[in-house]
């Protein structure tokens, strides 16, 4: 258990149509941690990621049963889903530049969320392209259409996004499957920054990802949590054998 | 006796190409294999060396070979080093290597000819078109020359019909013809009214579908769930596209000029032609909506952006040739229609003014109006005296005026297209 828990899943199932993609989930998230969650695909990792920001709304088929505590509120529950997604950044596994140019692309959100103030948009701008990397390289292009990027490029304009609303909590599910590895240790030295100002939720297909970045790991397996430790724990002393075949990469 | 040829393409012929003899199978394999054979040379670049083929003759007997060789081979001889296994597809590589493998295959007992029997060993180079190939070329000219002529075919008409409208048309086409009022019964005169009443009527109905029918698209596209009700609107959408135009006008009647009071009117007629085009931009409204990216909405959603801020910033701009192109498609449609106007507001003849301004707003929304669809019917079949050139001139008119609609649609879209971001 963690003293200061963050995200609180309580008993979480979800089941698409007749198919659960989770079954009864109990886990704590702690403030400012790096929490990886390792498994086999179709395993719920990223079904767990969207209860997070109720994203899992636009699933048609989803059904939901439990609690889901992010700082204290039953999310399941709220009425208001826009401010916690607004508290909730997400980075997806495909880049994806929104139609519209770089600086727009970081400015969505923020004016969407009423900040129209031309001075505080461009420094935040600014800010966010920094923290995700990327301002050296667009600093001379703002206005290039953000479809217009490398697909690395483009990963990390969606991070810089992702940062834009200053969120608390950072989702990232395999954000590295379609960047180049350079890159991914870019980010990753930026995840580690990061974590000195929000709690970061990793879920990763490579599991020495999890290993080089997470504080806490979880083990998904078929839809189930098998195991949460420290990452050094889990990864040397694993107590479920499931685990231990999964982390040497004896399955999955 | 064994008698080794290499022969250019009429290799089954009697006496074709440079020919050795040999006394055993195995000796004329070993003389392929020691580049004695004129097959090595390599004297004809780009064809390729001809086929080596190795023929059984019955001993003092006459020597014709049967059309398709007992063993067919391939090897590439320019290739060095050893490889493929004699197939068409992977050739051995180099006329050496072919002789081993033919001799391993001789001493297996797995080549044996008899007399007027044939063993062909073809050249074929990595990139030589298998006969597989050949056959794939020759499909594929033939499936686009079937299409190209189906295409041919649609445009013969169009064509034949313009030129021929305009042809018959060209004695009267003139700016008078179209400024000018019908007159003397419409025996003389212009098509200025009826031009004008199909303006507005197009104008009215455009006002009255293209907010209807876009919107509702955006909220079937955009916020309908996949449940009953939805099913039930999508129904009714394509049943309605698949009723006549003259039900429609039946429904005019009864649901404009009768239900709601609108008597027979320029209004009345427009609402009519405005239902008949509101299932088609319904359907270019979703279609066009469709075709922006899932991960866009997607990605807005994340961030905190609501079903509506979504649409207006990213779906919309993205979406919004498409969605005019089909409105304006459905205005070419609207101002060639004739029958849902016919009973709900179109008349044979009205008196208008000739001139000033009120000459270009002759008709209120609750007047009678004439329309080029229906002066056109008129002249063909209801008025006697009506030069053909009047009649063909009207229709020349009716078909440009679709015609620049529908260039101007195809303009927009271009414009639009080109500006389309991803």
């Amino acid at each position: 258990m963690v003293m200061n828990a963050h995200i609180r899943f309580n008993n979480l199932s979800v089941v698409y149509g007749r198919k659960p993609a989770l079954r009864d989930v109990t886990l704590e998230i702690g403030k400012k941690e790096i929490f990886g969650i390792i498994g086999p695909a179709n395993s719920g990792k990223t079904t767990l990621l969207k209860c997070i920001n109720r994203t899992i709304d636009f699933v048609i088929s989803a059904r939901v049963q439990g609690e889901v505590f992010v700082g204290g509120e039953d999310v399941c529950r709220l009425r208001n889903v826009y401010a916690l997604r607004r508290r909730v950044g997400m980075v997806f596994p495909l880049p994806v530049g929104l139609p519209l140019s770089v600086y727009e692309n970081v400015a969505y959100a923020p004016r969407r969320a009423g900040m129209h103030d031309r001075h505080e948009l461009d420094a935040l701008v600014e800010k966010c392209l920094r923290q995700a990397m990327l301002w050296d390289e667009v600093k001379d292009r703002l206005d290039l259409l953000g479809t217009r990027l490398s697909g690395g490029q483009q990963q990390r304009l969606t991070l810089a996004r992702a940062l834009s609303h200053r969120p608390e909590i950072l989702c990232l599910d395999e954000f590295s499957i379609a960047i180049d590895p350079v890159t991914t240790m870019k980010i990753e030295d930026i995840l580690l920054e990061l974590k000195q100002e929000m709690t970061i939720v990793l879920v990763t297909n490579l599991v020495q990802q999890a290993r080089r970045l997470a504080d806490r790991t979880a083990f998904l397996s078929d839809s189930r949590l098998i195991e949460v430790d420290d990452t050094e724990t889990l990864f040397t002393r694993p107590a479920n054998r499931l685990t231990e075949r999964f982390v040497n990469g004896e399955f999955g | 006796m064994f008698r080794l040829r290499a022969c250019a393409h009429d290799c089954p012929g009697r006496n074709g190409g440079d020919t050795d003899s040999h006394a055993t199978l195995a000796d004329a394999i070993r003389a392929i294999g020691s580049g004695a054979s004129p097959a090595a040379d390599g004297s004809r670049p780009g064809a390729g060396p001809p086929p080596v083929e190795i023929l059984c003759c019955p001993r003092g007997g006459k020597c014709i070979p049967g059309k398709k060789p007992r063993h067919q081979f391939f090897v590439n001889a320019r290739a060095t080093g050893s490889g493929g296994d004699g197939s068409e597809l992977a050739p051995w590589w180099g006329l050496p290597t072919a002789a081993d493998e033919l001799l391993r295959l001789h001493r297996a007992g797995e080549l044996d000819l008899d007399a007027g029997q044939l063993l062909r060993l073809s050249h074929r180079e990595v990139f030589t078109a298998s006969s597989l190939e050949t056959w794939k070329k020759t499909k594929e000219t033939i499936a686009k020359y079937v299409f190209m002529t189906m295409a041919l075919v649609l445009v013969i008409p169009v064509v034949a019909i313009l030129a021929y409208i305009l042809v018959k048309a060209w004695p009267v086409l003139s700016p008078s013809f179209v400024l000018d009022n019908p007159r003397d019964f419409m025996t003389t005169g212009g098509i200025w009214a009826p031009l004008v009443g199909t303006f507005f009527l197009v104008l009215i109905s455009l006002l009255v579908a293209a907010p209807v029918g876009i919107l509702a698209g955006v909220y079937l596209n955009e916020y309908a769930r996949d449940n009953w009700f939805t099913r039930t609107i999508n129904l009714a959408v394509v049943n309605l596209a698949g009723v006549p135009s003259i039900v429609h006008a039946l429904f005019g009647v009864g649901a404009f000029v009768l239900f709601a009071g609108m008597g027979r009117s320029l209004l009345a007629a427009s609402c009519t032609l405005a239902v008949m085009t509101l299932p088609v931009i319904i359907t270019s409204t979703r279609e066009a909506l469709a075709a922006v990216p899932m991960s866009f909405r997607e990605a807005c959603w994340n961030m905190g952006a609501s079903r509506w801020q979504t649409i207006r910033t990213i779906v919309l701009p993205n979406s919004i040739s498409g969605i005019l192109t089909g409105v304006i498609l459905q205005v070419a449609r609207a101002a060639g229609e004739t029958a849902p106007i016919l009973f709900t507001g179109a008349v044979f003849f009205t008196p208008v003014p000739d001139h000033g301004l009120a000459s270009f707003v002759p008709y209120g929304l609750g007047d009678r109006c004439m329309a080029l669809s229906m002066h056109l019917f008129t002249l063909a079949t209801q008025v006697r005296g009506v030069s053909d050139e009047l009649q063909y001139g009207t229709a020349a008119v009716l078909i440009g005026l679709v015609l620049v609609v529908n260039s101007l649609s195809i303009g927009l879209r271009v414009y639009l297209r080109s500006r389309k971001r991803w």
